[in-house]
């Protein structure tokens, strides 16, 4: 069974999402703050951790940072504060995705699916990449969408298959920039623009309304799970 | 006066000693000695001071030499050229001596009036430096009332009343001295029958000064010219200490209104992240209980508004602030509107809401998130007075893109168009707008800081229209 390790201070969060992530089907274990929290990933096998950033102990970066250096576990930051700096931060220091109080508990599940999708294949390049509707094959450059062949330039595939790796995790503009671009770029948000337009004209059902890729303002872009349902 | 009378007496009383001596030991002394011991008096008296009594003396020792001394003795007659040299040098030295000695007189008067003044000067300094500022310049004013006469402060453009122990010359005065910055009044060229002195506190500031105002002396003296000077020297360290409470003053205001603005800021910072935390559970728990039942569902909207609003109250502090800096760069309206209305989906299942941006449309130049607020407060404007429909789109026109949202609601009054933006505005008799009252302000104060123009017409429908007019992105290609 999939455990999840929540750390908040807040004994009605803990409730929460204990809830929430019971009825998800995962087994929940609790933490109250950093140095629980650490002592906890390092007694037991913790499968995702759900984080608060304002604990009480140490500062929730430092946590990310702390847990990090010895531990690939998935980490999603749930934070109060909308500081958009803040969240770029977390990520950077490799918490895996956010989601901010008051969230969604479906999109808090999804957010974990994804995150928890990306440690089990954690290495594994794999050469054909599906995500919803969209197919790519990297290694003959071929894209599907909803069983048609979509022709990307190379940038758009590229772009693409930065994201789908993700597996509908948050990947911020510096991020995707860096990756595709190089470490030159990661200012030149308006690449990132352009060909983000790009893809949804090619995979989009309506451009206009997009379902598939997902803006994080300020942050950055991930891909949504099952766009159809929307 | 009394003292020149003394040296004329010790003159005569001097001559008349060296006579009876000379004249009685002529023959052992010889002329020539006698002749000297005539100056001594002359001498004496000079060194005194004056030039009077020492003429005086030199002209009887001169009369008596000649009588009792010179051949024929006893007698006013002059024998030959020696003796008037002898006269002669009687009168030089008396002339010279006199001279050097008034001379010295006075340079050391002077030095010791200088003494007395620097001494008071500190002793008034030292005074304004002691204890609180405000006390200590009612200590200095106290001890210039001891020690000068009455004193009071007259403040520039408020004149006392006449009568108050003012004569109408004397506010002539004043009022020549505050325009000015010179002395005016008694004691001072200017005015000079006036009662009072007026001395400016601050003579050099070009938009005229305060006044200090020192009556004439108890004693019916008038005041001299180097007390008037001393009173310049002392008003002078008045104003700078004046000056300086002044400064204090606003610094002190200053200080508390920036403490008590950042008390607030941070109480009101750190009440939305508590904020946050019952809203979490509250929402979350409600969402649980949301599928399938009304009633959870419209609490679960409200507790989303809930959050907005509370969104909103530190969006006011961050634009009262002047903390808000804008990260303006591209940003795809596409995003901004999907994002902003996928918050709304469900929350009011009468309404429809729809989305009219084209995939096509440029890139503009804004800060996301800012936008992104803005956008979701006209959206739940738009949504708290629809009748059944609300309308998110977006035009590109000359360079601009204009975004509006508007409602098929009652519009708003053209008379209010200009008011709708301010704070806590809300149209009169409107009783289902149920918003904070924040939401368009801070719409309005998000756009200005981004160098955005918002504005309200009537929609097509006659409900209300809001415009936000964006700068096209230029975008270099990649």
């Amino acid at each position: 069974m999939t455990r999840i390790l929540v750390v908040d201070d807040e004994p009605a969060i803990r409730r929460l999402l204990s809830g929430i992530l019971e009825r998800g089907g995962y087994q929940v274990e609790l933490a109250e703050n950093v140095r629980e929290a650490i002592s906890a990933v390092e007694r037991s096998r913790i499968d995702a951790v759900l984080l608060d950033l304002g604990l009480p102990d140490r500062d929730g970066l430092e946590a990310i940072s702390a847990i990090r250096t010895k531990h690939d576990v998935p980490i999603i930051v749930v934070t109060a504060r909308d500081d958009t700096a803040e969240k770029i931060a977390a990520l950077d220091l490799g918490a895996d995705d956010y989601v901010t109080k008051p969230f969604d508990c479906d999109e808090l599940l999804a957010r974990l699916r994804s995150a928890l999708r990306r440690s089990g294949k954690a290495g594994s390049a794999d050469a054909v990449l599906t995500f919803g509707p969209v197919m790519l094959d990297t290694a003959h450059h071929r894209a599907t969408c909803r069983e048609e062949p979509v022709m990307l330039t190379p940038r758009e595939f590229s772009v693409l298959a930065t994201l789908m790796e993700a597996g509908g995790r948050i990947l911020t503009h510096a991020a995707i920039l860096e990756r595709v671009w190089g470490k030159a770029h990661v200012g030149d948000i308006d690449y990132l623009r352009v060909v983000i337009r790009a893809l949804r004209l090619k995979l989009e059902i309506d451009p206009s309304q997009p379902v598939l890729i997902r803006n994080e303002p300020g942050i950055g872009y991930r891909l949504m799970e099952c766009p159809s349902s929307k | 006066m009394r003292s020149d009378t003394t040296s004329y007496l010790f003159g005569l009383i001097g001559v008349v000693i060296v006579a009876a001596i000379t004249a009685t030991w002529l023959p052992t002394l010889g002329i020539a000695s006698s002749a000297l011991l005539f100056l001594l008096p002359v001498l004496l008296v000079a060194a005194r001071g004056g030039l009077g009594p020492a003429l005086m003396t030199a002209a009887f020792g001169a009369l008596a030499y000649n009588f009792f001394l010179l051949p024929p003795r006893f007698t006013f007659r002059i024998h030959g050229f020696d003796n008037l040299v002898s006269l002669f040098v009687l009168f030089a030295v008396a002339l010279v001596t006199s001279r050097l000695a008034t001379a010295l007189k006075a340079r050391e008067s002077e030095a010791s009036h200088r003494a007395t003044a620097n001494a008071e000067i500190a002793q008034f300094s030292a005074l304004l430096a002691r204890g609180e500022a405000s006390d200590a310049v009612v200590a200095a004013m106290k001890w210039l009332a001891d020690g000068y006469g009455e004193a009071r402060f007259l403040s520039q453009g408020t004149l006392p009343e006449e009568g108050n122990g003012f004569s109408t010359l004397d506010l002539s005065a004043a009022a020549w001295a505050m325009h000015n910055g010179d002395i005016t009044g008694h004691g001072s060229s200017v005015m000079p029958a006036a009662d009072w002195t007026f001395v400016p506190l601050n003579p050099r500031r070009q938009s005229g000064t305060d006044l200090l105002a020192i009556a004439r002396p108890v004693s019916g003296n008038t005041r001299d010219e180097s007390g008037v000077l001393q009173l310049q020297g002392l008003a002078r360290l008045l104003g700078q200490a004046r000056d300086r409470i002044a400064l204090d003053m606003e610094r002190q205001a200053r200080e508390r209104l920036e403490d008590r603005d950042a008390f607030r800021r941070t109480l009101l910072a750190s009440l939305a992240h508590d904020f946050r935390t019952p809203l979490t559970v509250v929402t979350g728990e409600l969402a649980k209980l949301a599928h399938g039942d009304a009633g959870a569902a419209n609490a679960l909207a409200e507790a989303k508004r809930l959050d907005r609003m509370m969104n909103d109250l530190v969006g006011a502090t961050r634009i009262e602030s002047g903390a808000l800096m804008p990260h303006i760069g591209a940003v795809d309206l596409v995003d901004v509107v999907s994002d902003a209305a996928t918050s709304f989906d469900g929350q009011n299942p009468t309404l429809r809401l729809t989305q009219t941006v084209a995939a096509d449309l440029p890139l503009v130049e804004a800060d996301p998130v800012l936008l992104r607020h803005i956008l979701t407060n006209l959206i739940d404007n738009a949504t708290r007075h629809a009748i059944s429909a609300v309308s998110i789109g977006a035009q590109d026109r000359d360079g601009s893109v204009i975004l509006a949202v508007e409602d098929d609601g009652p519009g708003i009054p053209e008379t209010d168009h200009g008011r709708i933006f301010e704070r806590f505005s809300r149209i009169e008799g409107d009783d289902r707008s149920g918003g904070s009252g924040l939401g368009l302000a801070i719409a309005k104060g998000f756009a200005d800081a981004m160098g955005m123009i918002i504005s309200v017409e009537e929609s097509g429908s006659g409900g209300a229209r809001f415009c936000l007019v964006m700068p096209v992105r230029k975008i270099a290609t990649p």
